[in-house]
């Protein structure tokens, strides 16, 4: 029987022999659908494709999509443009009485999904940051986009929430339980970002498509940004730069065309595609437009008090508000589809539009004094409307009263657009004294929105505003 | 005249011939006889050895007929003088005696089967290796083929409900195609999709995830198991604690389904030709308002509301005819589906080589309206080979299937279909189109929306697996088994514009899926048995290595310009939503079993596993799992002994163990980048995690075996406790990471344990009347013991520590407002709103206890069995929102309204209220346990005189009942469905059908 053991030995030598080259066979390959992060920015085509995973997402993303739980539409309602049609959707009722409670889902939505997009641009930016393989130019191309994209992200966050985390980095670890930077802190990070991207992106839209950042998107928000922080020199200089590019932007005469896809008076727009193909509408415009037969799905109408701002022959109200007899309710009208499954797609949602840099130009010139080129600035966007000239019916403007219409045609310029209407109430110090007025339970910490409860739950290094 | 005339003709030839034929065997059989007196003497030696090739020594060898014969020696030889055409007797005790006639052959070498006692003759499949019920240390419950093989019924799984302990099976419903769920022992996965068992088929492990389609049956996905021919299944066993389960290590932890297909066994040809068909229709109906209650109510709404009805708020009051009746439930389900099934088996053998070869044909309809079906053609075939020396072995078998599936396309054809208003327009037109307008001028959509919407599922699926054994020497052998499976399927979904409101401007689509999963398995095996002595020993070892790949593809095609193109995808003016995913899953594996057992009387049984998956993440890819098992039969001890016959069997039997579960989706671990929804797009679809791994069941069982009088009465109880710890859940995270969570192993624990009997009565066993009774019971009991942080996590209100997986939380109903007389719920927290820190009112979905008895009788040639299904649990009704426009359970409308329970009727908006927080609360608990006739079956067997006269082996009639007669007190559709009123998943069948094997 010795044979037999010798072969039980070998039996088993043989069976951990294969045991071990088993090691190896467990490993397997990345299947086709997913690409490892390192992978990704290993080729051209791929790591191109993790950018326009960002501008597909933007149109996805709760805060930047237009519809039920973005800035445009949440923001608008905490100021004094639009109001719920219906008063029982209690969390966006919440927004429109500036009574935000901390577990507010929609306030969530826009916390949640705007640090997801900050997720996506740190992922991608420290994949460049470790890849060989890129060629240069589209490596320094894709840095400017991703920059930009989350500093845009930040100024959100920033003027929502006052002190966020300053989050950098992809790793979980870092995040988990990283506490409040301070206004100062994300206002920095937010223009050496938006520097950096200026200087790496180029000043063309490759085919044309203007949902690509460009240099000028760049220059533009940082002119937004330095106007914000009072730095009126800079916010001059930057949106004059903007203006200055007119073989790119213009401000277009006819009003129905604005908010056409390219359209040449956009900076940067996000595009519908990113839904997926099915439908080529923008959500502002299914969310804003109350149907003439469908009327019972419309959600939100615009203030009358607001409505009843305009003058009759602003082209601003003939254009770009709606009426629906059987609701009596004006609604905003900027995007002209609600509805579509048509290709081409034919409106872009905007985001950064030149009438805006004039805006910016005319406050900023206001401020220093320069009160006749601001009247200038402030002319192109009333002459565009329909209105008569200020150099025209009031030439002698006051500084106070200058500074106080160029509120007032941003309202009636922006409105429904990304939540301008709060932030310019909010930086200008008038929240407390506009909205307050008509909202007894206004409390002067209301212009910040709360951190979400959930998220202190799982982050005791979160503190809370003031007022929450 | 004259053709009865020559039929009588040609029965009266066909006679003679029959009897010419018997009369020629005899004839034949009696020269025979004569022959052997005068035939000469010859040498005849040889060997008799144990299945496992040990040789016994001892054996009687004796000539048949005659007083002459000798005894084996030690190592098992003979050697004696016989006739050369005469018959050797070997027989033993303890083994079976076989009969040899001789032949003219010098050697005869024999292997004897052990037989003891009737818990010793089935060899009950533990998947690696066989054992009996006496042997066994584990738990495994075994079906019968024959039990099963004439039930109309799909998937095999389905056809199992009620008959083994522990194993809870819930059919996926009516629809032909759907995927049960089963789980053995409980819950063990916080993760829905980590709950499924391990399939086994012949040695090949099948994927048990349900396949993914567009059709109706979308939710519950389709049966793997459904392209299997459930006639030709021999036995299904079902392995549920650690003993039984761990060595399939990490993948046992849900328990493990074996699934034996037949083998061709007969000496000599056989054919076996069957065929049955039958029909299915609903059996019940829910007793519902008819037209003049229910718009009695309506107004009474309006009266008690002080509104004026008009067309907005009462269309069915204003605008619909006020005496029109229809009875939505027998447009919705009052079809009868029609089932047939034909099989046919070719097999056949000689001592060394048996084959089996088979076809079926199955098809299924649906009680719903409309045109849909379900075919199945399945073959398969079994060729097994020993060599002359009983050494060397190879066992090939095949099964394949392709199956058929015509449904509707993703639109529920139920809930609101059944409570529509009885005196609603038509749902179809005249001519058979969608009736728009008359919904229309109500403001409704016409409820079948979608109604042409219909899926065609085509899938075929390969199982094959090819054994090889050799033994090495004597108690040695090396065996193999190689398998490979490839299922495949391919689906059109077409979606008409004419299904739906031409208003709405839906073009022509289609939506097309395809999936595939392929797998291919080698397990090289080592077998040793000996016995020094007293004490046997059982040694396995072997090794696993196993790959996966599955793809699915999916596309939708829009702006066919006719509904004849749909389909074809050339036509489409756009495809969009395409998307691919595709995975490659490599497991590895080294198994081993040692059993011993010292006279058998003592048993220890040791299984183990050491596994890598790929599905683990690259820090944790292998993990090692084993269970320890043992037994005492203690009725072998001699004290115990005297007992007999009162007590002739009694076994305790312990295991403790830990398996796991793998069903965690591939590249969990991948810190990866998927494509958007949007065109072009990559994105980060979640936060990796490197130490992502399986989840852990730890397996503790004990047991008792007793058999009273000769074994006639046999029970088994088991008492088991299963802990499932290690989840792998979303650990909870602050955005600020990016996402909310990261799939991680978290601390949280699950636990099942519970009560098992099992008992089978020889009630009569005489030559003519048998009567056999088996009944199973179970009492099971699921619990969450822990999970730390729970209330951040995304469970928060899905789970509860302390309490079962299965519950729903509830509000608690506190009466009617005196005011109002609208229902009220407690506001627990008194913040004004109802949100799930309300719900504190814990209802366990769970089942109580099931079960089933099962009675066979068969007096001479007939036989007839019935299985009864009980189960003792809770659940719930609704439809009593009165005063809505929808329709409601028939009530005493003359009780006044304050009296009844509920609440004033009413349609303004508080009342609504009222009713949809209710509905969320513990006033609808209702008893929803039932006793059910799950299957009836009678058969008659032809007379021998008669089988014989026409030439068949044999001949059988038989009739089959499925789902007879329910018992409840449940007022739903049907009490296996407790939790949804108008939900059903068993139909009445009655099938009846004919067997005659040649």
């Amino acid at each position: 029987m010795k044979l037999n053991i010798i072969q039980r030995i070998g039996m088993i030598i043989f069976l951990a022999a294969s045991l071990i080259s088993c090691e190896d066979f467990v490993e397997v390959e990345t299947p086709n659908d997913k690409l490892i992060r390192t992978q990704v920015f290993e080729d051209d085509a791929t790591a191109k494709s993790a950018m326009v995973g960002i501008y597909n997402q933007l149109r996805l993303a709760a805060f930047s999509n237009g519809s039920r739980s973005s800035v445009t539409l949440l923001s608008g309602l905490s100021a004094d443009n639009i109001r719920n049609i219906n008063t029982t959707n209690f969390t966006r009722m919440e927004f429109e009485q500036n009574e935000l409670l901390p577990n507010n889902p929609n306030n969530l939505d826009i916390w949640s999904s705007a640090y997801n997009m900050i997720y996506m641009t740190n992922s991608l930016l420290e994949g460049l940051e470790n890849s060989e393989k890129i060629t240069a130019e589209l490596k320094t191309h894709m840095e400017g986009e991703a920059r930009f994209v989350r500093a845009f992200t930040y100024f959100y966050l920033v003027n929502l929430y006052g002190d966020v985390p300053l989050v950098l980095t992809a790793d979980y670890s870092v995040n988990e339980l990283i506490s409040r930077n301070t206004e100062t802190e994300i206002y920095e990070q937010i223009i050496y970002d938006l520097n950096e991207s200026t200087n790496l992106l180029s000043a063309d839209y490759p085919n044309g498509e203007r949902t690509i950042v460009n240099k000028y998107a760049s220059t533009a928000l940082l002119a937004r940004v330095y106007l914000y922080l009072e730095d009126y020199e800079k916010a001059e200089e930057l949106s004059n730069q903007v203006i200055l590019a007119n073989s790119t932007y213009e401000i277009l005469d006819n009003l129905d065309e604005v908010f056409l896809a390219n359209s040449k008076e956009a900076i940067w727009q996000i595009s519908p595609i990113g839904s997926g193909g099915q439908v080529s509408h923008t959500n502002e415009g299914s969310l804003f437009i109350i149907d003439p037969i469908f009327s019972f799905l419309a959600s939100i109408q615009l203030q009358d008090e607001f409505v009843n701002s305009f003058t009759d022959q602003d082209k601003r109200f003939t254009d770009w508000v709606g009426y629906h007899p059987g609701k009596d309710a004006f609604f905003a009208y900027k995007y002209k589809i609600g509805n579509s499954s048509e290709f081409p797609i034919k409106e872009y949602s905007m985001v950064l539009r030149l009438a805006e840099q004039y805006l910016i130009r005319a406050e900023a010139r206001a401020k220093q004094g320069q009160i006749s080129e601001a009247i200038d600035d402030i002319d192109i966007i009333r002459g565009r409307a329909g209105l008569e000239l200020l150099a025209d019916i009031h030439p002698t403007i006051t500084q106070e009263e200058l500074l106080n219409e160029i509120l007032e045609e941003r309202r009636k310029e922006l409105f429904a657009e990304w939540g301008h209407r709060w932030l310019d109430l909010k930086r200008t110090g008038k929240a407390t004294e506009i909205l307050g007025e008509n909202n007894a339970f206004w409390e002067n910490t209301d212009v910040l929105y709360p951190i979400p409860s959930e998220e202190r739950m799982k982050n005791p290094n979160l503190s809370q505003n003031n007022g929450y | 005249m004259k053709n009865n005339y020559r039929r009588t003709i040609w029965v009266l030839l066909l006679l003679v011939a029959c009897l010419f034929f018997v009369f020629t065997q005899n004839m034949l059989a009696a020269n025979n006889m004569e022959r052997s007196s005068f035939s000469f003497q010859q040498e005849v030696s040889g060997k008799v050895t144990d299945t496992d090739g040990l040789p016994i020594s001892g054996v009687l060898v004796s000539l048949k007929n005659t007083t002459s014969g000798t005894l084996t020696s030690l190592n098992g030889t003979y050697h004696l003088i016989a006739p050369e055409d005469g018959i050797l007797v070997f027989s033993f005790l303890g083994f079976k005696t076989v009969e040899i006639p001789i032949n003219y052959k010098t050697e005869i070498n024999v292997h004897l089967e052990e037989v003891v006692s009737i818990l010793d003759e089935v060899q009950i499949n533990a998947g690696y290796y066989n054992t009996t019920r006496r042997e066994r240390t584990g738990n495994i419950s075994r079906v019968t083929g024959a039990e099963i093989e004439l039930q109309p019924v799909v998937s095999p799984l389905q056809a199992l409900q009620g008959r083994m302990a522990g194993v809870e099976i819930n059919t996926g419903g009516v629809n032909p195609g759907t995927a049960s769920t089963i789980r053995i022992r409980g819950v063990n996965s916080l993760r829905e999709e980590g709950n499924y068992p391990l399939y086994i088929i012949d040695g090949v492990p099948i994927n048990s995830t349900p396949i993914e389609t567009n059709s109706i049956i979308g939710f519950a996905g389709m049966d793997p198991l459904n392209n299997l021919n459930v006639s030709n299944i021999e036995s299904i066993e079902v392995l549920k604690d650690a003993d039984a389960t761990a060595i399939y290590g990490s993948r046992g932890a849900n328990g493990v389904i074996l699934i034996t297909t037949k083998t061709g066994k007969t000496l000599g040809t056989g054919l076996e030709a069957r065929i049955y068909t039958g029909v299915s229709t609903m059996p019940n109906r829910l007793k519902l308002m008819n037209t003049k209650d229910y718009l009695n109510v309506r107004r009474k709404a309006f009266e008690n509301d002080g509104e004026e009805p008009d067309e907005y708020n009462a269309y069915d009051l204003v605008l619909w005819d006020q005496d029109r009746y229809t009875d939505w439930q027998d447009l919705l389900f009052g079809g009868t589906a029609k089932t047939t099934n034909a099989n046919l088996v070719f097999s056949g053998g000689s001592e060394n080589t048996s084959f089996r070869v088979g076809g079926s044909y199955f098809t299924q309809g649906t009680v719903y309206p409309g045109d849909y079906n379900y075919h199945k053609i399945t073959g398969d075939m079994n060729i097994n080979h020993r060599s002359k020396d009983n050494k060397f072995s190879i066992n090939l078998s095949l099964n394949y299937g392709i199956d058929f599936n015509r449904l509707v396309g993703n639109v529920s054809l139920n809930d609101a279909v059944l409570i529509l208003p009885p005196n609603a327009p038509a749902i179809f037109n005249t001519d058979g189109s969608l009736n728009w307008e008359e919904w229309g001028a109500a403001n409704l959509d016409n409820p079948y929306k979608g109604f042409f919407n219909t899926t065609n599922t085509e899938s075929n699926n390969l199982i094959s697996n090819l054994g090889v054994s050799y033994q090495i020497f004597s108690g040695l052998k090396f065996k193999t088994t190689l398998g490979y499976t490839n299922y495949n399927s391919e689906e059109l979904f077409m979606l008409p514009s004419r299904s739906y409101n031409p208003g709405d401007n839906v073009t022509n689509q289609s939506t097309h899926l395809s999936s595939n999963r392929n797998s291919w398995i080698m397990e090289p095996q080592f077998i040793y048995k000996t016995k020094l002595n007293k004490l046997h020993i059982d040694a396995l070892i072997g090794a696993t290595l196993q790959e996966n790949t599955q793809f699915q593809q999916q596309f939708q095609a829009v702006g066919y310009a006719s509904e004849s193109l749909i389909g074809n995808i050339a036509a489409a003016k756009n495809i969009i939503n395409a998307k691919r995913s595709e995975a490659e899953y490599r497991y590895s594996a080294l198994f081993s079993r040692l059993g011993i057992n010292w006279n058998r009387k003592y048993y220890i049984n040791l299984t183990g596993r050491r596994d890598g998956s790929s599905r683990f993440g690259p820090n944790n890819r292998f993990a090692n799992f084993g269970a320890v098992g043992a037994a005492w039969i203690f009725s072998e001890e001699p004290w115990i002994e005297k007992l007999e016959p009162f007590l002739s069997f009694g076994k305790f039997r312990g295991s403790y163990g830990t398996t796991g579960n793998d069903q965690i989706g591939d590249y969990g671990y991948l810190d990866a980048y998927e494509a958007t929804v949007g065109p072009g797009g990559l994105y980060p679809t979640a936060l990796a995690n490197p130490d992502y791994s399986w989840e852990i069941n730890k397996k503790l069982e004990v047991g008792i075996e007793l058999g009273f009088i000769d074994d006639k009465i046999r029970l088994s109880l088991s008492r088991y406790r299963n802990r499932s710890s290690n989840q792998l859940v979303g650990y909870s995270l602050p955005y600020t990471t990016g996402f909310n969570s990261v799939q991680a192993n978290l601390n949280a624990t699950v636990q099942n344990s519970g009560w098992e009997l099992e008992a089978t009565s020889f009630n009569i066993n005489t030559d003519d009347f048998k009567w056999q009774t088996s009944f199973n019971i179970s009492f099971p009991k699921n619990e969450l013991l822990s999970y730390p942080n729970i209330e951040q996590s995304s469970y928060a209100n899905t789970y509860r520590v302390g309490h079962p997986l299965n519950i729903s939380l509830l509000y608690e109903y506190t009466g009617l407002d005196p005011e109002t007389g609208f229902y009220t719920v407690r506001d627990v927290n008194e913040d004004g709103s109802f949100d799930y820190q309300d719900r504190i009112i814990i209802q366990d979905q769970n089942k109580e206890f099931y079960g089933g008895i099962n009675n066979t009788f068969s007096y001479n040639n007939i036989s007839l069995q019935f299985l009864f299904e009980f189960v003792k649990q809770e659940g719930r009704i609704d439809l009593f929102d009165a005063g809505s426009p929808y329709n409601l359970f028939e009530r005493d409308l003359t009780t006044p309204e304050e009296e009844d329970g509920f609440q004033t009727i009413s349609q303004s908006y508080d009342a609504y209220e009222g009713f949809s927080y209710v509905l969320d609360t513990n006033f609808l608990k209702r008893d929803a346990s039932f006793v059910r006739l799950k299957t009836l079956s009678v058969s008659y067997s032809l007379p021998q005189k008669l089988t014989k006269v026409v030439k068949l082996k044999e001949g059988k009639i038989f009739l089959q009942g499925q789902n007879l007669l329910t018992l409840t007190s449940y007022q739903g559709l049907d009490p296996d469905l407790p939790n949804s009123t108008s939900g059903f998943r068993n139909l009445r069948t009655i099938s009846a059908g004919l067997q005659i094997n040649l």
